[in-house]
């Protein structure tokens, strides 16, 4: 069960589809397995919709209609095909079966990165998959910018408390944390940062090609 | 007709008149009904095609949401999402959709708009239960009405014009927190931080 929820806020960026991929991708994968979140969302969506039919109306061109009729009578048959087929997740796509089997990049100690910037082409932000081995310690670090996180296995716990699974979590530059990880299975998580983190241990210099 | 397909005469009440088109355009392939849903919500999406900044492919969208609607239309099931909410995620995932098929090639898009941005009532699994959802649009349009100007044009700006809520105090000339502080006032009388707050 998750305890860490998006804000509203954002929420509702995501229900008027104005937030990046990378973002979009991180509220999915907890809206997915939070129901009270599907909620929000729900109503939020109805928002749009009311705020959609609440504006002005423009008239569309005479013969509009007819060339819908003629579009979808040349599909072809069995359009239906949307019904079909458990579909793959959108982390199964982005990152196939196993994500403990990645190319990971082992930094210092029990860190583990894998940049997946790349499969986001145009976006402006950095997306980070890391991996904090059972039990391990990463070092402390503030964010210059904004990073959002969400827990894809394990559970990690830093001052502000534990997060489990498909928990979310943004952190600022008025966040310093030093998360350890927690449960038997390493913990894995996926980043969006807006801009660069700032250290702020002793010794951590050597970690900044991971922690950014 | 089979009995299957016979509702009970109470949960027939509750639904408005679009999901019940949408409905019929979805077990029947109701012609008329579509038309009717074409009438109703096509100039709404054209304009928000326009408020957006698509003016130039407005009505490539709404030919596109309304293909869209068609073959998904046995999909839609009344009990997750009234039609207009339904249709308002599809037109909002087709806009998505347009814009990233215009900056790259699909082969630069592992991931589908739909993997990103969910249509209410295409995860099997949702239970379905919510009466709220179906209540929602009636209790979102009362609230609206009560809210001040000045929360209802950072909404829209959020919802019909794309703006994220940076966007919207540059445009305003006025501090992010304010418009954050307005968006959280409306959207606590819409009852969505309220329920923030039973996490």
């Amino acid at each position: 069960m998750t305890r860490h929820h998006p804000d509203s806020l954002s929420l509702m960026e995501y229900s008027a589809g104005n937030l990046s991929e990378p973002h979009a991708l991180c509220i999915r994968l907890h809206l997915d397995e939070c129901p009270h979140c599907r909620s929000r969302v729900d109503t939020l969506d109805s928002l749009g919709a009311v705020m959609m039919e609440q504006q002005p109306k423009v008239s569309v061109s005479e013969g509009m209609f007819d060339s819908i009729l003629s579009m979808i009578d040349s599909e072809p048959a069995g359009a239906a095909k949307v019904a079909t087929a458990p579909r793959m997740s959108a982390l199964q796509k982005l990152l196939g079966d196993d994500i403990n089997k990645l190319p990971w990049k082992r930094q210092l100690g029990d860190v583990s990165v894998l940049d997946i910037t790349d499969r986001f082409p145009g976006q402006s932000e950095q997306v980070v998959l890391q991996k904090l081995a059972a039990g391990g310690k990463a070092p402390a670090h503030t964010h210059r910018g904004e990073e959002t996180t969400i827990v894809l296995q394990g559970a990690f716990a830093d001052q502000k408390g534990v997060f489990n699974q498909w928990d979310f979590v943004v952190l600022n530059d008025q966040d310093e944390h030093k998360p350890v990880a927690v449960g038997c299975e390493d913990c894995i998580t996926l980043s969006v940062l807006s801009a660069p983190v700032k250290l702020t241990g002793t010794f951590t210099r050597m970690l900044n090609p991971f922690i950014r | 007709m089979s009995t299957l397909e016979q509702k009970p005469a109470s949960s027939e009440g509750r639904k408005d008149p679009w999901s019940q088109l949408l409905q019929k355009v979805g077990k029947n392939q109701d012609r008329a009904a579509y038309h009717a849903l074409f009438e109703h919500f096509g100039p709404q999406i054209k304009y928000y095609a326009m408020a957006n900044g698509m003016a130039s492919h407005a009505e490539e969208l709404v030919q596109e949401v309304f293909v869209s609607i068609w073959r998904r239309s046995c999909l839609y099931d009344w009990r997750k999402a009234a039609a207009s909410t339904w249709i308002f995620t599809i037109a909002r995932n087709q806009r998505i959709d347009m814009l990233r098929k215009m900056q790259r090639t699909s082969a630069e898009m592992p991931v589908e708009t739909e993997d990103l941005w969910q249509i209410p009532g295409d995860n099997e699994n949702e239970p379905v239960t919510s009466l709220h959802r179906l209540m929602s649009e009636r209790r979102i349009r009362e609230s609206l009405s009560h809210l001040p100007e000045e929360q209802i044009t950072v909404i829209a700006k959020v919802y019909m014009e794309n703006k994220s809520h940076q966007m919207v105090a540059n445009e305003l000339n006025i501090p992010l927190g304010t418009v954050k502080s307005r968006v959280r006032l409306a959207l606590n009388k819409l009852k969505v931080i309220l329920q923030d707050q039973n996490v």
